[in-house]
């Protein structure tokens, strides 16, 4: 549903354009044509123009880690619904999660998927598809057809790979393959509890999984990465050891990593509410892991932010913890989270935020994150000043387990564009769009 | 007269391969009849083994010599007599030579140090397997015309690169004779340094036959041990890393060491056509295998060294 009609033209004006890839930091028009950015100065005019005054412009967003829970719980979300959520988001790219029903480990699941995306979602939508058959860490799934399929990269996401050997072949197979490997890393024989095993959860008598459980399948993970020479992406990052890991592997193997919205602002203090909605896996962890993730974040050793979208129905989070499904949704809040807690409490420039929500995954996925001209016109126009309540009533998501729910935060996605067109718009109610 | 083993192709000159080929061809036009007669070539067969056993039987027997063949049933190998002790059992019973085939790489080199008879290596785990590659060589120096035509001709090795013993004698016997060898394997079949190798690395027949392959040298895939761990599936591995008709061009030749699992490696189609080597390479083995007796019991004196 990605808009492919007639090549129009449009011309976005008055924005401050921020876009670290291409050193564009300040206030300009932006032309669009054909669905491409085809030049950025000033004094632009066409015959469509958004008068943008005020608000921020930056390359759309891209998350490489949603679960639009298609095909399967469609009553949780849909291809349609996931995308409009990230499009409310400002995503205009996301990686769809395998871990569906029925698991994307067939090439005739992957062939489907993709002519799905392409009729329903609004957002370039990449599928990955499953590492090993049935996510189960045993038989490796048949990389190369699923990529001739359409599949995008491959991933167990939701477990761990029980087996250090049966992780190298894949890692082997998938460099063979030419698919990136995205890589959940848990191990199951640690992560036995349901939150994080610190204080919170001592005090609430909650079965806790200990930060080790991350750090060594991390740790498996990217010597694994260096020795195979396989392109390795460690997603949701949550502690500051892994972080730490990451970067001591940065040189040494060809591995990315990002870390999620919820880990940069939330800590395992929630736990204390007792409440479902806050289970999550990896799971909220104490403010020094906290820390150090969002200083690794900072510093670029996590290069990026995704935002694990995982929704789920009420009565899977409407339950105690232990019960509850782990997972919150993403697409929604993320950059508002992120730039009320971390760039308004001063603790990360807002070009390192554009840069880690659109420029880094954009390089990572091959398309997007830049506004320089030539590439697909794939942006988000933010008004920075707006502070708005989260909603769960009014989620564009088909779920509505956002732990920021209540919450005020303060930035707000008014328009997406994709490939030129809009696929979210509030600011019909700011300002009109000149025909 | 100079008694040598005959262990590894690994830094074989093409002159050393040449004179072999060379010996071959006379044996097998028939001028060198008797040439082993009165040696006792023993055959110590430590795995099971059809073609190469019965090869190097009829080598042995059409070129005069006595053969006592040691499997590993009915002797005392299955009573777990050791390398060694068979070995040495075998020289003291005046062997001229011992044909070892064993399931470990090296054997043939540790059952040499221990005996004053020579010792052929008929394969060695994943290490190597000589005469495998010297009748390869034969049959297609025969089908293109001469040793000589070698130089210059491109071969894909394609498959199971990690577990082949065959792949270690034959890629450097090839690399000697002048030609141009590329492996095709996915990383999970091929040794984690094989970049050592220094050769192109493919990643599909469909590439080879890009790259200009006028042969394709096709690996078994032992796919009992292969599935779900190093591959994903027969399917996809045939898709990639198996020939098939379509595949096929004028001058275009398929050699396997075999035995074939049709329709994975080589279609069924195509294992019995006109491009496909592989009678040839099981014909040379007789006459090839008598040119290496020959040339390791001393009966015929080497030239090259």
């Amino acid at each position: 549903m990605i808009p492919e009609r007639t090549p129009s033209e449009l011309v976005i004006r008055g924005a401050h354009v921020l876009d670290p890839s291409s050193g564009l930091d300040g206030i300009m028009d932006v032309r669009i044509s054909s669905g491409k950015i085809s030049e950025i100065g000033e004094d632009l005019r066409g015959t469509r123009e958004i008068d943008a005054d005020g608000l921020h412009l930056f390359p759309g967003f891209v998350d490489v880690h949603a679960h639009w829970r298609t095909p399967g719980r469609e009553d949780e979300e849909t291809i349609e619904t996931g995308s409009a959520a990230a499009a409310a988001g400002g995503f205009t790219g996301v990686v769809m999660m395998p871990n569906t029903d029925p698991i994307v480990d067939r090439p005739v699941v992957v062939d489907g998927l993709v002519r799905r995306v392409e009729r329903e979602s609004r957002v370039r939508a990449r599928v990955s598809a499953a590492l090993h058959v049935g996510l189960a860490g045993e038989r490796l799934t048949e990389m190369r057809l699923l990529k001739e399929a359409g599949a995008f990269c491959v991933s167990d996401d939701g477990l761990g790979t029980a087996s250090a050997g049966v992780l190298r072949n894949g890692m082997l197979y998938a460099r063979s393959a030419g698919l990136p490997v995205i890589l959940h890393c848990e191990d199951h024989t640690l992560a036995t509890g349901v939150v994080h095993d610190g204080v919170a959860a001592s005090l609430a008598g909650l079965p806790g999984s200990p930060a080790s459980a991350e750090d060594t399948a991390t740790a498996t993970a990217l010597i694994l990465a260096a020795e195979t020479g396989a392109r390795v992406h460690i997603t949701h990052v949550s502690t500051a050891l892994s972080a730490a890991l990451v970067g001591f592997f940065k040189e040494r193997a060809d591995v990315t990593s990002d870390t999620t919205p919820h880990h940069l602002t939330l800590t395992d203090e929630l736990v204390s509410t007792l409440e479902g909605l806050y289970r999550v896996n990896p799971p909220l962890r104490p403010d020094g892991d906290r820390g150090g993730v969002e200083a690794a974040l900072r510093d670029g050793v996590l290069d990026f932010v995704a935002t694990d979208h995982a929704p789920h129905a009420q009565e899977e989070k409407e339950l105690p913890m232990e019960e509850a499904a782990p997972g919150f949704l993403g697409h929604e809040t993320a950059f508002a989270a992120l730039y009320t807690d971390l760039v308004l409490g001063a603790r990360l420039p807002l070009a390192r935020l554009v840069e880690a929500m659109s420029c880094a995954p954009g390089r990572w996925v091959g398309e997007g994150g830049t506004l320089g001209v030539g590439a697909p016109a794939d942006l988000t126009l933010v008004d920075l000043s707006e502070a708005w309540v989260v909603d769960r009533g009014t989620m564009v998501s088909r779920s509505s387990n956002s732990p920021y729910a209540g919450r005020t935060l303060t930035g707000r996605i008014m328009s997406t564009i994709v490939g030129g067109e809009p696929v979210h718009d509030r600011t019909g109610a700011k300002f009109g769009v000149r025909a | 007269m100079e008694a040598r083993s005959f262990l590894s192709l690994e830094k074989t000159s093409r002159e050393e391969l040449r004179e072999v080929l060379d010996l071959a061809a006379a044996f097998a036009n028939g001028s060198l009849t008797d040439a082993l007669a009165h040696k006792t070539i023993c055959l110590a067969f430590f795995e099971a083994s059809t073609r190469t056993a019965v090869s190097f039987e009829l080598a042995a027997r059409r070129s005069g010599a006595h053969v006592i063949s040691l499997s590993e049933r009915g002797s005392a190998i299955s009573k777990g007599e050791s390398l060694i002790d068979t070995v040495v059992t075998l020289d003291s019973l005046g062997a001229d030579a011992i044909v070892l085939r064993h399931p470990a790489a090296g054997a043939a080199l540790l059952a040499s140090r221990h005996t004053s008879a020579p010792v052929i290596n008929a394969g060695d785990g994943c290490g190597q397997h000589p005469t495998q590659a010297l009748l390869d060589l034969y049959a297609l120096a025969d089908a293109l015309g001469g040793f000589e035509e070698l130089a210059g001709r491109r071969v894909a090795i394609v498959g199971d690169v990690l577990h082949s013993r065959v792949a270690r004698s034959v890629i450097p016997a090839f690399v000697s004779s002048g030609l141009e060898v590329a492996l095709v394997a996915p990383r999970t079949l091929l040794p984690p340094e094989s970049e050592a190798w220094e050769l192109p690395m493919l990643s599909s027949v469909d590439e080879a036959v890009g790259w200009g392959a006028d042969v394709l040298y096709m690996l078994r895939l032992q796919k009992e041990r292969m599935t779900g761990a190093r591959i994903p599936s027969v399917a996809e591995y045939a898709r990639y890393y198996g020939v098939a008709r379509r595949h096929l061009h004028d001058g275009l030749l398929v050699m396997h060491p075999g035995p074939v699992n049709r329709g994975i490696e080589i279609s069924g189609d195509v294992v019995l056509d006109p491009s496909s080597l592989i009678p040839d390479q099981v014909a040379a083995g007789v006459c090839v295998r008598s040119a290496v007796l020959a040339l390791s019991t001393g009966a015929i004196q080497r030239a090259a060294a």
